[in-house]
Formats: structure tokens, C-alpha cells, sequence
């Protein structure tokens, strides 16, 4: 600090500005300041969609941590200044520190004086028998043999001090942490997408947010070669190729130009016996005018390929429009008459239907459905999860934007020993799906289902099995028979449109109070003959001849119940429509992760230094020793050989417990060698 | 007198005797056979990095010579197991079924010997300091180093059985939270034992044994009531050589953080007492002040040293496996604030002087710091980092 005082030429100013930003007070705070920017940006949950926050906070504290960037902390005005004051902070430290350090280490401070070595922190004295050029000789040696660098003064007054210095890479420790702290931002800021803050206030990039096709990004949203750093991603199907790739920019993105193209040829996932996923694997070819052979390289979790300074990475998957063989039920019509419908994965289909127009969006096919088994399962297979088989995500959206998101299995999965195909439908989001279970026949299929169902639907045809099972007696008149017809049509009608609650709602709002109960009963009676009735007729279609219910198999009892049980919840399944899945050919998408990062080798050059300084900064002690060897002054007698009066001095920059003990054995050694 | 024993003990560190050539060939043979045998599960980086264990390992038994012994006793004891699983046929029911499995060296048996010794330890510490006993001292040492010998042969004969009951399976056992608190537990225990041995610290036992009776207490409860300690297979991002390195390294800095803290809780409640009553027996019993404050700032720097160590490695594993060095993960995000908080720790004391009690207070704040880091984030915070969750 001293030579500060000497050179300084600087206004007061200066100088007091150049304290603040070097001193310890300033840099603690930073780094407990950082922490604590930290830590928020752990605990809140960062770069949601504003909607989200604003439920979790309610809209004034929303407000509030919004403009304090509290859901971009990483990205805030001020977390980015605290980080550029550390690295000023550093750097003031480093530069003023550096040069009184690099004469510490060089120094031997050999010239001190006697009086100020006995003022060292550790010093003795004591004679030996020898002369003073024998014993200056053996010091040199027994200081070298410790790993002491070692220079001698020879004073004008015949006296001789041997100066020693240890372990003086420890002041390089601390150049070495701090400049790797500079060094280990640089990189960070290389990696930094502040060149595209820039181009954004000036006003010449401007993200996208809507969800369009390629061709449709205006060039405002266009990245080219002359983007030094980047880290996005793109989905690419299997089959298919990619040059350009996406970055996530604020609350959209930013389409970047490659150099080269990806193509995958093929994405694979393997599991392990648990059903849990082992690895994740694609085949790329990549093709670049300045290649004369194309790369060919299967890139896996933990293994990508590196070409020049782009990084291409395994880290997702999806869909890549798999190809859907769809038959779309009508759950309203009086026949069956389902129409085939061909697509993909991400297409929209307009559906126009009777009961109005829809758009259909397939969103998702998923090939394995993997569940836990339950207890008994488990038993019997040894297994934890199984397949449910392939499913289908879509949703359907009504001409005023309505949607209705369904989940459809395309096999059968057993519940209660029972084969059903599963449906999962939801309004929001955030809901759970609720299943419409619909009962497999003896065959394992739907047909049946859909037979019952369309015959329900069909007035004409019910009137026909109704007269069948339920002929006009003697005792009744041709007006009571045909309302009691058509009551059960009624009935029918009633419970295809609302289920059994219709027919309490029905009952509740036209019959008197105290008549309820016995009209419910006969009600309920009707509907359920009614309900028997049709059914007794679709077995006979099927070739079975039952009498009457008693001969009825159990398997198409509990058949009838579950069916009933479906058809029930229909009118809380969104629009009459069942989307059977026929057959599908499964295409995937890989996701891939690239990047360019110029900064990286930056910073692990910085993070080597870090390392190293601090290993030289805690495990090199700087040690000085001084030893001053001086004519013995009490020879008397025998002035020929006259021994040597020595001082020894100690000091040790980081004092230890062990600082005293060291030095003891030091002059212990000094001592013994000299005898 | 002193400074007698002193040069003596000089002499003998320095000296390259028969006891070091045979310790280095012991070494040098072991690896050799552990890589003809396993070696055709290893790619290029896990040679080189069991290269570079059995350099270190060199290095640590001349640096500390009571290691020789433990890794002796540890290698015979796994190579006892895994030659019993072999002629049981290599399947992993063979460890209800052998006497030596079943009751004292598979995995599951070894680590619950482990977890009680380490229990006894503690009270056998506390029950010493309060006799003034330097053999129940002695005895609770020995506990230390058995429990010590359980984990390490539990954790080797765990990365075996992972193989033996379908070699898709098979890692090295610090891959989820149950794998890492038992090399948590082992590694706080053998640095403290480095640090009782040089500086005569038993008084000091049960203090540290208190961290890690909390972890055998967490390791018990994850066993029984999650049964956490059922080997699984590697998720795919985990599937990597850098785990080998990172995970150690990581615990050793969260092990010797530990120690400090405790250590500065010793301090705190010496100091406490020493106000009441300079010369009361528990105080002259603890080591002096001054020791525990530079014993605080000896764990503190070297846990500072393998966690700047264990971030950069993570950082480059992260590059690797992300396709990002920095992504502000959670987990990351917390090594990180963990790491400030001891570079804040280290400026204070180095630059300002500071000592004593403030010091000793935010070690133990920063253990706090540390254990969320090692523990709530995978509790209360989701990110990349998908090992074990609660
Ligand atoms: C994280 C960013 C860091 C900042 C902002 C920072 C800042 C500072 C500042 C301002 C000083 C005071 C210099 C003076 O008194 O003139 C200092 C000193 C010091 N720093 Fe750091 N530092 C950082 C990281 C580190 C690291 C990682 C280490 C290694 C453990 C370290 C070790 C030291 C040491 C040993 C000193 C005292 C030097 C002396 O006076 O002997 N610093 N630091």
C-alpha cells in the first residue's frame, strides 16, 4: 500500500471511488447480495407465463415483482449490475494488490535490520562453536534442504544475514482466484445474449410469439450466421431434416440460420425390464457444404456430437406426425354409420357434423402408456408398471372456441376383471381427465356398444322391439297401448339426451309432489323394461336366442349394467363424437439442443485457475526466515576460533497454530547441524 | 525435549521406506486386478480415472498412514463378499442365504452395522467427555473407524450387487440421495478421524457424531419407511463417467462443512462456558479455543477447495449432458450460493481477521446453507437434477 501513496498523483476523488470498489466491505456484500438474488430465483419459480403469477400473487403483487424482475431474476437490470460491480470489484482488487504482491514475492527483505528482525513475530538466538563463513555455508544448505529460496547480504560491519523465502506461489493463489473470477465472466458475457438485447432496443430483432409455420417468421425474427452464441432447440421427425433451430427469447422466440443440416433417421427409446426409460438415441447425418463426406453419428443422453464450435444434443422427444387411421362414431345417430377419417399428429381436421361445425386438433399420439401395476399384479407378473397400450391426444373445438380435450385408448385395459376401451375428456387444463369406460363384448370389441347404442338412438326400431316385447293386451284400448308406446319412447328419448337424471328432472318439474314417488317408480319400471328390451333384441342380432332375461349369460348381464353405466355419462362427454383409433404408423420426433458457445473454453480456462489458485491460496504457506550470523563477540581466550553469535527470525504471513512448532524445529535443525 | 519428538516425527513423514513400496504395490496390484476383471465395463475416462484413484490412493495412505489399514481391511472384506455371491451362483438372493452376506458384508447388512456403530460412537464420545475417560475416548475412536469399514465395504459391495441383480442396472453407488448420504456419512467420519488424530481432538467426537447420527437418522427412515434403499437402474442423464468425480467431490465438501460447523458449535458452547467459569473441567477438557477456530478454518478451506472442485466438474458435466454449462438449475443455482457463502466466510476471516464466535455462528448458519443445498432442493425445488427425490 505504501507505494500507492507514492505514485499517487490521482484526484481524491479517484481514489476514494477506487477504495469503495476495491474494499472487502463492498465485495462481501456483493457476494451475500448474489446469493440472496439467488436464492429468489430458486424459490419462485421462474419465466412463467405472467397468467400463472398473477393467480399465485394475486394482480398488485404480481405488479410489484414483475417490475422488480423477481420472474427473471437471471435476466435482471440489477442482478446484471451486481454482477458487473463484482467484476469491477475484482478487477480494482487485482490491480491494485498485484504489484505489492509481486515484490512481496520477490523480495528477500535480506537487508533488515538485527533490530528489526528481533521484532519478528518469531525470533531466538543462540552461539555456535564455528566460524561465521562455516556456519553461513551449513544455514544456506539446511534453509535449502526445507524448499527455502535463499539470498545473502553481507553487511559493512562483517556481519552476514541469509534471508529465506517459502511457498511465495501463495500470493500468486490469490492473482490466480481473482483474475479466474474476471475471466470466468468474460465468458459468461461471451455467452450472453447481449448482443441481442442490443439489436432488440435498437429496434431491428424483434422476437416472435405466435405459433406459425416457418415461412411465416417475419426475417425481424431471423438469426443469421453472424450470432456468435446460442443455445436453442428444434424437434425434427424421424425421416426428416433441419437447418435452422429455435431460441427461447423472452416471452417468444428467435428463429437461428445454421450452417449445416441435421437429418434423423431414426429416434429410438430403450427401456429397462422396470418399463423405466435407459436411454434415448438418435441416428444424425449432417451435411455441410464445407464437409466433402457427411458426419454420420448416433448421439445419446450424455453423448453429443460435436462439430467445429456447435454442440448438437439428445434432449427430448415427441411426435413427429404420426400417421392416424381415425373412425369418428356418431353417438347420436339412429344408425351406425361411422365415417373414416385419415390424418396426423398436428393437423387440424374441420368436422362438419348435423349438430354443428368442429375442428379437431391432434395433438399427441403416444405409443406406450405405461401405469403401475396394482399389489395383485404386481404378484402375479413380478412387474411395477405395464403398457396400457397406445393413446391418442386431441380436442375438439366448437364454432364459439369451446374446447373439449379427450384421451383415447386404442386397446382394452382390464379393470375389475372386466375388458374396457378407456375415454378421457376435459374442459380445462388443469383438470384430470374423467373416463368414460366403454364395455368390450365376448369379442373384445366395440361393435356391440355401438350397435346398442345407435338402436337406443332409433325411434323407429324401438317402437318396433317395444310392440314385440310388450303386446297390446285384451283388456287395454289401442289409445292407452299406443301412449304406452310411446311413453317408453319418451323414456328412451329422455335418457339418451340426459341420462337417468333427465328422468328424474323430467318428473320433478311435471308431476305433482305427492304423486312423485309412485310415478318414478313406474317411470324407472318403463325404462329399464324399455332398456331390456332392446337389449334382448341385440342378442338376437348377435344369432343368441334367449327367451326371456333369465337365460341371459352373466358376462352380458354385467355387459348390459356397464354399457348402461357408459351410455349414461354420454351427455357429459362433450360432443356425440367417438374418435376410434384403427390403426396408426408411429413416426417420432427427436428433440435436439444446439449450441455455439465461444465463451465455454473461456470460462474452464478460468475454473482451471480458480482451481489452482485456490489450492496455491490454502495450501502454500509463504514462510520467511531470516538468520543473521555474527562474530561471536565473548570468544576471550580463544580468539582464533571464534564461534558465531546467530539470530534467528521467523514470519509467516498466514500465522498458524502450528507457525511456532515449525519454527522451533527449524531451529532445531539449524542447531543440530551445527554441532 | 520438544522440538526432540518433533524432528522425529519430521523424520519419519519424510522417509520413503519398505512400508510405502509395499503399500504402492498393494495398490498397484489391486487396481490391476479390479481392471482385468471389471474392465470390460469400463470406457477410456473410468481407466484414466481409475488410474487416477489408485495415484491418490497412493498418495492419501503415505499422507495419512492409518488409511493403509482401512483400505486393506475394506478391500478383503468386499473381495470376501463379491467371491461369496460368486460361488452362490451371482444372484443377489444369495445374501439371505450365506452366512457371511446374511449377517455381516452385503450391502444392506454392512451399511445397518455402519449406521449403529455410528450411534454408539456418538454416546460413547459424549459418555467419555463426561467420565474424563480416555479409554471410553479410545473405544468411541474405534467405533468410528469400524463404522467407517462398514460403509466403505457397504458401498463397494452395493456397486456389486448392482451388477449381480441385472448388469443393465449396474453403477457406482452415489447416484441417488440413499447411495449419497451413506458416502456423506462415511467421508464427514474419516476426515474427522484425519483431524482427531493430528490434533488430539476426542472431545470433539461427539459433536461431529451429532451431523451424522442426523444422517444415519435420515438413512433409517428412507430405508424403512420409503424402502429408498432398493437398487434402481440410472436414469439416462446419469448414465456418465463425470458422476464418479463430481459426486465425491461434492461430499467431501459437504462433509468438511459439516465438521466445521459442529466444530463451531463446540466453540460456541466452550466459549459460553469459559465466560461463566474460566476454569471450569469441561473447558479445559475441550481443545483450546484458538485450535477449534483454526480447525473451523482448515475444514471450511479444504471443503472450499473439493466444492469449487465439484461445481466446475458439474458445470462441465452439465455442458455435456445439457448442452449448457450454466443453466441457473436449482441445484446449481444452490451450489452456487453455497459457494459464495464460504468465499464470503474465507474474505472475512483472511482480509478483516475476523475470529471466534461470529465465525464459528456462520459455519454454523452456513450448514443450514449447505443442507438445503444438499437436501431441501431436491424436497421443495424441481429442476434438472432428477436424483431422489423425497
Ligand atoms: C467471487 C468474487 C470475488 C470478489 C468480488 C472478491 C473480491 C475481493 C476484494 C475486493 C478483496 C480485497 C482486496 C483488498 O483488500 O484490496 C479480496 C481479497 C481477497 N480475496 Fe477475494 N474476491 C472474490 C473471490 C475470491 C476467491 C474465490 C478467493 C479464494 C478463496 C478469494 C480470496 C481472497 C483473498 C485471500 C483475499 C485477501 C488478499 C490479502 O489481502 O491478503 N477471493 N477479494
Amino acid at each position: 500500500m505504501t507505494q500507492e501513496t507514492v505514485h499517487s498523483a490521482a484526484p481524491r476523488k479517484q481514489r476514494v471511488l477506487l477504495d469503495f470498489l476495491g474494499s472487502m466491505n463492498l465485495a462481501v456484500t456483493l457476494l451475500v447480495m448474489l446469493s440472496i438474488a439467488s436464492v429468489i430465483g430458486t424459490v419462485l419459480q421462474q419465466n412463467q407465463a405472467t397468467q400463472d403469477y398473477i393467480i399465485k400473487f394475486g394482480p398488485f403483487w404480481a405488479e410489484v415483482f414483475n417490475s422488480l424482475g423477481l420472474f427473471h431474476v437471471y435476466g435482471a437490470a440489477w442482478f446484471v449490475l451486481v454482477l458487473v460491480f463484482l467484476l469491477l470489484s475484482t478487477s480494482v482488487c487485482v490491480t491494485r494488490n498485484t504489484p505489492g504482491f509481486i515484490k512481496d514475492m520477490k523480495q528477500f527483505s535480506e537487508k533488515l535490520s538485527l533490530k528489526a528482525l528481533q521484532h519478528q513475530p518469531q525470533h531466538t538466538e543462540f552461539t555456535s562453536k564455528d566460524d561465521l563463513q562455516t556456519e553461513q555455508a551449513r544455514v544456506v544448505k539446511t534453509l535449502q534442504a526445507q524448499g527455502y529460496k535463499t539470498k545473502v547480504h553481507a553487511r559493512d560491519d562483517g556481519s552476514v544475514t541469509v534471508a529465506g523465502l517459502k511457498g511465495r506461489w501463495n500470493r500468486l493463489g490469490y492473482f490466480f482466484t481473482h483474475v479466474s473470477i474476471v475471466v470466468i465472466c468474460i465468458g459468461a458475457l461471451l455467452d450472453s445474449n447481449l448482443l441481442l438485447k442490443y439489436r432488440e432496443l435498437t429496434g431491428n430483432l424483434i422476437p416472435e410469439t405466435r405459433t406459425i409455420s416457418l415461412k411465416e417468421v417475419p426475417q425481424t425474427a431471423w438469426l443469421g450466421p453472424e450470432n456468435t452464441s446460442f443455445r436453442g432447440s428444434v424437434n425434427v421427425p424421424e425421416g426428416q431434416k433441419s437447418d435452422v433451430l429455435f431460441l427461447p427469447y423472452e416471452d417468444g422466440y428467435l428463429v437461428q440460420k445454421l450452417p449445416f443440416m441435421v437429418e434423423v433417421k431414426d429416434f429410438r427409446i430403450e427401456y429397462y425390464d422396470t418399463g423405466m426409460p435407459k436411454n434415448y438415441e438418435s441416428d444424425l447425418v449432417l451435411t455441410s457444404p464445407e464437409l466433402d463426406e457427411p458426419i454420420v453419428k448416433t448421439i445419446a443422453v450424455n453423448h453429443p456430437l460435436y462439430y467445429k464450435n456447435y454442440a448438437i444434443y439428445q434432449s427430448s422427444f415427441g411426435d413427429g406426425g404420426s400417421l392416424l387411421n381415425l373412425k369418428v362414431h356418431p353417438l347420436l345417430s339412429p344408425v351406425e354409420n361411422p365415417i373414416g377419417l385419415q390424418t396426423a399428429v398436428n393437423k387440424v381436421e374441420p368436422l362438419k357434423t348435423p349438430i354443428g361445425k368442429f375442428n379437431v386438433e391432434f395433438n399427441d399420439f403416444r405409443l406406450f402408456n405405461m401405469v403401475p401395476t396394482t399389489e395383485e399384479e404386481h404378484a402375479k407378473t413380478g412387474k411395477k408398471f405395464h403398457n396400457n397400450g397406445p393413446s391418442i391426444i386431441f380436442k375438439v373445438r366448437n364454432e364459439q372456441g369451446k374446447a373439449w380435450e379427450y384421451e383415447n385408448y386404442m386397446s382394452p385395459s382390464l379393470q375389475e376383471n372386466r375388458w374396457f376401451y378407456m375415454t378421457g375428456v376435459r374442459t380445462m387444463n388443469s383438470e384430470p381427465f374423467r373416463y368414460l369406460f366403454i364395455p368390450a363384448d365376448a369379442k373384445r370389441q366395440k361393435t356391440r356398444f355401438f350397435k346398442f347404442l345407435a338402436l337406443i338412438n332409433n325411434p323407429v326400431e324401438n317402437t318396433r322391439i317395444f310392440k314385440e316385447a310388450f303386446p297390446q293386451s285384451e283388456q287395454t284400448d289401442d289409445k292407452t297401448y299406443a301412449l304406452q308406446i310411446r311413453l317408453m319412447q319418451q323414456l328412451m328419448t329422455l335418457f339418451r339426451a340426459k341420462g337417468f337424471d333427465g328422468i328424474s328432472e323430467f318428473i320433478n318439474k311435471n308431476v305433482p309432489e305427492e304423486e312423485r314417488q309412485k310415478v318414478g317408480d313406474y317411470y324407472f319400471g318403463q325404462t329399464s323394461f324399455a332398456l331390456q328390451s332392446l337389449f334382448l333384441d341385440v342378442l338376437k342380432q348377435e344369432g343368441a336366442q334367449p327367451a326371456s332375461d333369465a337365460e341371459v349369460s352373466d358376462f352380458d348381464k354385467q355387459w348390459f349394467e356397464d354399457a348402461l353405466t357408459a351410455i349414461n355419462t354420454i351427455p357429459h362427454y362433450g360432443p356425440p363424437m367417438y374418435f376410434e383409433l384403427e390403426s396408426f404408423k408411429h413416426i417420432q420426433s427427436t428433440g435436439l439442443q444446439i449450441t455455439k458457445s465461444p465463451g465455454k473454453d473461456v470460462v474452464y480456462f478460468g475454473s482451471a485457475m480458480l482451481i489452482i489458485g485456490v489450492f496455491f491460496l490454502f495450501y502454500v504457506r509463504q514462510k520467511r526466515i531470516w538468520v543473521n550470523l555474527r562474530q561471536a563477540e565473548n570468544s576471550g581466550d580463544q580468539a582464533d576460533k571464534a564461534g558465531t553469535d546467530i539470530t534467528v527470525a521467523g514470519k509467516d504471513n498466514k500465522p498458524l497454530p502450528e507457525t511456532e512448532t515449525e519454527f522451533e524445529r527449524l531451529v532445531h535443525l539449524l542447531r543440530t547441524s551445527s554441532h | 525435549m520438544q522440538s526432540e519428538t518433533l524432528s522425529n516425527h519430521y523424520e519419519e513423514t519424510k522417509s520413503f521406506g519398505l512400508r510405502d513400496i509395499v503399500w504402492a504395490a498393494f495398490v498397484i496390484i489391486g487396481s490391476l486386478l479390479a481392471w482385468d476383471q471389471y474392465g470390460h465395463n469400463m470406457d477410456v475416462y473410468e481407466d484414466a480415472i481409475l488410474g487416477a484413484a489408485a495415484i491418490g490412493l497412493i498418495w492419501l495412505g503415505r499422507f495419512w498412514r492409518s488409511f493403509q489399514p482401512v483400505t486393506v481391511v475394506v478391500t478383503l472384506l468386499s473381495v470376501l463378499a463379491i467371491y461369496t455371491y460368486a460361488k452362490h451362483g451371482n444372484v443377489i438372493t444369495a445374501n439371505e442365504q450365506a452366512f457371511f452376506l446374511k449377517y455381516l458384508i452385503s450391502s444392506q447388512s454392512a451399511i445397518m452395522w455402519m449406521n449403529a456403530l455410528f450411534i454408539l460412537a456418538m454416546v460413547t464420545y459424549f459418555l467419555a467427555l463426561y467420565q474424563r475417560s480416555e479409554f471410553t475416548g479410545k473405544v468411541a475412536t474405534t467405533m468410528v473407524w469400524s463404522a467407517a469399514v462398514f460403509g466403505l465395504v457397504g458401498m463397494m459391495v452395493r456397486w456389486r450387487e448392482s451388477y449381480i441383480i441385472n448388469v443393465e442396472y449396474g453403477h457406482i453407488p452415489v447416484s441417488s440421495l440413499y447411495e449419497v448420504f451413506i458416502l456423506f456419512v462415511v467421508l464427514t467420519a474419516l476426515i474427522y478421524l484425519y483431524y482427531e488424530q493430528k490434533y488430539k481432538t476426542k472431545t470433539l467426537g461427539g459433536f461431529v457424531m451429532l451431523v451424522i447420527s442426523a444422517a444415519v437418522g435420515f438413512i433409517l427412515w428412507y430405508t424403512f419407511d420409503r424402502e429408498a434403499h432398493v437398487i434402481q437402474p440410472l436414469v439416462p442423464a446419469l448414465k456418465s463417467w463425470w458422476m464418479k468425480i463430481h459426486v465425491p467431490a461434492n461430499f467431501i465438501g459437504y462433509g468438511t462443512f459439516s465438521i466445521a460447523a459442529m466444530v463451531g458449535l463446540a466453540y460456541l458452547i466452550t466459549a459460553k462456558v469459559k465466560e461463566k467459569n474460566p476454569n471450569s473441567g469441561f473447558v479445559k477438557r475441550m481443545p483450546s479455543l484458538e485450535l477449534m477456530d483454526d480447525l473451523m478454518y482448515k475444514n471450511i478451506a479444504l471443503g472450499f477447495a473439493f466444492f469449487t472442485i465439484a461445481t466446475v466438474l458439474g458445470a462441465m458435466w452439465a455442458a455435456e449432458a445439457w448442452g449448457g454449462y450454466w443453466s441457473w438449475d436449482p441445484k446449481e443455482t444452490w451450489a452456487l450460493i453455497v459457494w459464495l457463502n464460504y468465499a464470503a466466510w474465507l474474505h472475512i476471516r483472511m482480509s478483516k481477521g475476523w475470529r471466534g464466535k461470529p465465525m464459528a455462528w456462520w459455519a454454523l448458519i452456513g450448514l443450514l446453507v449447505t443442507t438445503f443445498a444438499f437436501l431441501g432442493v431436491n424436497m421443495f425445488l424441481s429442476g434438472l437434477h432428477s436424483y431422489g427425490e423425497l
